[in-house]
């Protein structure tokens, strides 16, 4: 007479071990300030207007030169809902060191005395310093900010020191394999302003979805679907309340051999792409769109980028 | 039973403000079209995304 085998316990086990989370073995999550970052990618290309033109000199292994010329019309802010441009030509000049992984130099200088500078610096295996400035010729509009951020085994933690008396924290955690935490608080000592925030993030290897909210009444929803290896379509919402503005966008990207595409439309009646197309080694061609039905506001620009 | 209809006629006055009151319609317009593009687009990616996929 012969019994039903019962089933093996290991593979019971081994099943049920698949499923439990592992609390104490969690990954470490993205960092505060970038839990947007995949919707950023796709709905927030470098669009511009007129003709750009990038030359990247590689001096040595670590240290660059970087020259720029953006020749086109620029918008002046007016009273008026008519929207007014006066062409204009910058010219940046920029270096760049980079010791990896360790520290970063980063600097740009425009010929209206503009200047830019970055600085990241890795103190220890875990607490990173960073600091970008502006500098202008305007009075008290130079602004600085410098940052401290603590990685840990399964959270980060970040501390913000800016001028103006402002200050910042955030701290994120992961609290399941797919999904993490966050909050943050600022103060902005010139205004005698305080503020608090809520940050969530769930990503799996498809997609990824994230939630902001901050006491300043900002909103902020994202979506990411990588529909294929080359396809990603993001959306994106986001609501001021105090402000009243609200927009929402949907994108795509498009990351081929050759060249990649990005567009996007959203509920303002914007609708844009942008066209990277890689000519040669080290040789790219760009073509940017931006048409603003509603403001009849019409932007095209091509450009090209030697050197990277 | 008073307050449930206490409760019918707030919300009808509720959403008769929202509606009727031009500067709040302004603003309930732009944030119903900016949801529904927003779930409109999620809801498009998640059934029909494989179909943009090359």
């Amino acid at each position: 007479m012969a019994t039903p085998i019962p089933p093996p316990p290991a593979a019971a086990a081994a099943a049920a071990a698949d499923t439990k989370v592992d609390y104490l073995n969690l990954p470490c999550p993205i960092p505060f300030e970038e839990l947007h970052r995949e919707a950023m990618m796709s709905l927030k290309p470098d669009l511009f207007e007129g003709m750009r033109f990038d030359f990247t000199k590689m001096l040595n292994q670590k240290f660059s030169l970087n020259h720029s010329v953006l020749m086109g019309p620029t918008e002046v802010p007016s009273q008026s809902t008519e929207t007014i441009k006066i062409p204009t030509a910058h010219y940046e000049f920029g270096s760049t060191f980079i010791d990896h992984p360790r520290l970063l130099l980063w600097g740009r200088i425009l010929t209206d005395g503009r200047l830019n500078a970055r600085v990241k610096c890795d103190l220890s295996e875990n607490l990173t310093f960073k600091a970008n400035a502006q500098l202008t010729n305007e009075p008290h509009m130079s602004h600085a900010m410098i940052n401290f951020d603590y990685k840990g085994k399964d959270y980060r933690t970040q501390f913000q020191l800016g001028n103006g008396a402002l200050l910042g924290a955030s701290y994120i955690q992961s609290v399941t394999q797919h999904l993490s935490l966050g909050g943050e608080v600022f103060w902005a000592g010139q205004h005698r302003k305080s503020g608090i925030g809520y940050a969530a993030r769930y990503n799996t290897d498809k997609s990824v979805a994230t939630g902001q909210v901050a006491s300043t009444g900002m909103v902020l929803l994202s979506y990411v679907q990588k529909v294929s290896e080359k396809v990603s379509l993001a959306s994106e919402f986001m609501c001021n309340y105090l402000s009243r503005d609200v927009t929402a966008s949907f994108g795509y990207d498009y990351i081929l051999r050759q060249c990649r595409l990005r567009g996007k439309i959203d509920s303002n009646g914007c609708v844009a792409a942008f066209l990277e197309e890689r000519l040669n080694m080290g040789l790219n061609f760009i073509l940017s769109a931006e048409l603003d039905h509603r403001k009849k506001d019409y932007k095209f620009g091509f450009g090209l980028t030697v050197g990277e | 039973m008073a307050d449930s209809v206490i409760s019918i006629q707030y919300l009808k006055d509720f959403v008769n403000s929202q509606i009727y009151d031009d500067e709040k319609w302004a603003f309930n317009a732009k944030l119903l079209r900016a949801a529904g593009l927003f779930a409109g687009s999620i809801l498009l990616m998640r059934n029909y995304g494989d179909l943009m996929a090359i």
